[in-house]
């Protein structure tokens, strides 16, 4: 029953991707931006990865408190939540990593440059950067407090997302105003909007997916780990 | 057989970027910087068109390259995993 409902999630993501794609796609279906012509295009990936990354940060947060809190009383609650943050941040460094790669490709053709040290792009790449050593930390450092440092250093973590997200409503920035809750003359065509609420839609329903495969092989192996501790203590 | 499989999805995000890479490297040259002197606004909008295209295109392509490549580690590390 379980693998049944998996395999109809997955199935209906995988349709949803195809439909989002194709309707960001066709001219047919949603109409060329006047000012920026097909390139308005990448609108429909870059910031549907943008949300959804600053989602599985928010739950990368939530890990790191939820572990914080947890982990004197309730060890196997910790070590789940400690799943949770380390799968949340990993998921989300992928999804900015697409707004990082296709944010400059958009760059290049609307600005004529790949790259500018502008609020909005600065604080991104800091982000992602806080986030990538976050990784590192839990990769390569050793020992019994390193889930605790990393939970620390993912609440630091957090506090950049409002960051980025105000940045080009707190600074004057090359980066565009906000498509929607922008202020005056922000928002989007209409017959625009459609794909990319469907992009976003899609995205999340897919990073959700891997968060949920990432949370499972971490579990898979703390109790790799767990046993192999137990094997060492004894023999 | 049982090594096609994790070849295969390493191979599909490795082509996917590698096709995002050519997409942006075979882009015609821009019009100059003062297209103004020699053209239209229709002429340079023909001109940029195909330019933006495969910019797009390579967009979206990284995009599933990324994707996909990570849920390929995904599946290789939980595969391991499954063998120890």
């Amino acid at each position: 029953m379980k693998k049944l409902a998996i395999g109809l999630y997955l199935l209906m993501t995988l349709v949803l991707l195809v439909w989002a794609t194709i309707k960001a796609l066709d001219p047919n279906l949603t109409p060329n931006d006047a000012a920026q012509g097909e390139m308005f295009r990448i609108i429909y990936y870059h910031v549907p990865s943008a949300s959804v990354a600053f989602f599985f940060f928010a739950i990368n947060l939530v890990g790191s408190v939820g572990y914080l809190a947890s982990r004197h009383n309730h060890a196997n609650l910790a070590q789940r939540f400690d799943a949770w943050a380390l799968a949340g941040a990993e998921v989300g460094v992928v999804f900015c990593t697409v707004v990082l790669v296709t944010g400059p490709l958009w760059g290049r053709r609307a600005w004529g440059i790949w790259w500018t040290w502008d609020a909005r792009l600065t604080t991104t790449l800091v982000l992602w950067l806080i986030y990538v050593s976050y990784l590192l930390l839990r990769r390569f450092a050793d020992g019994p407090q390193v889930q605790t440092l990393a939970a620390v250093l993912g609440i630091f973590g957090a506090v950049d997302v409002p960051i980025v997200y105000m940045s080009n409503r707190w600074w004057r920035t090359t980066h565009p105003a906000p498509v929607f809750g922008g202020g005056e003359g922000s928002g989007m065509d209409p017959s625009m909007v459609g794909a990319l609420l469907w992009n976003m839609l899609a995205w999340f329903l897919w990073g959700v997916l891997v968060l949920a495969f990432r949370y499972r092989v971490e579990r898979e192996q703390q109790k790799i780990a767990a046993a192999e501790a137990d094997q060492a203590l004894n023999s | 057989m049982k090594k096609f499989g994790p070849a295969l999805i390493i191979a599909v995000p490795i082509a996917l970027f590698c096709w995002a890479g050519y997409l942006v490297l075979s882009a015609p040259p821009e019009p100059p910087f003062d297209w103004r002197l020699h053209m239209t606004e229709a002429q340079h909008a023909a001109a940029v068109a195909p330019i933006n295209h495969l910019y797009t295109r390579a967009a979206y392509t990284v995009t599933w390259a990324i994707q996909l490549g990570y849920t390929a580690w995904l599946c290789l590390r939980w595969w391991s995993q499954k063998q120890r």
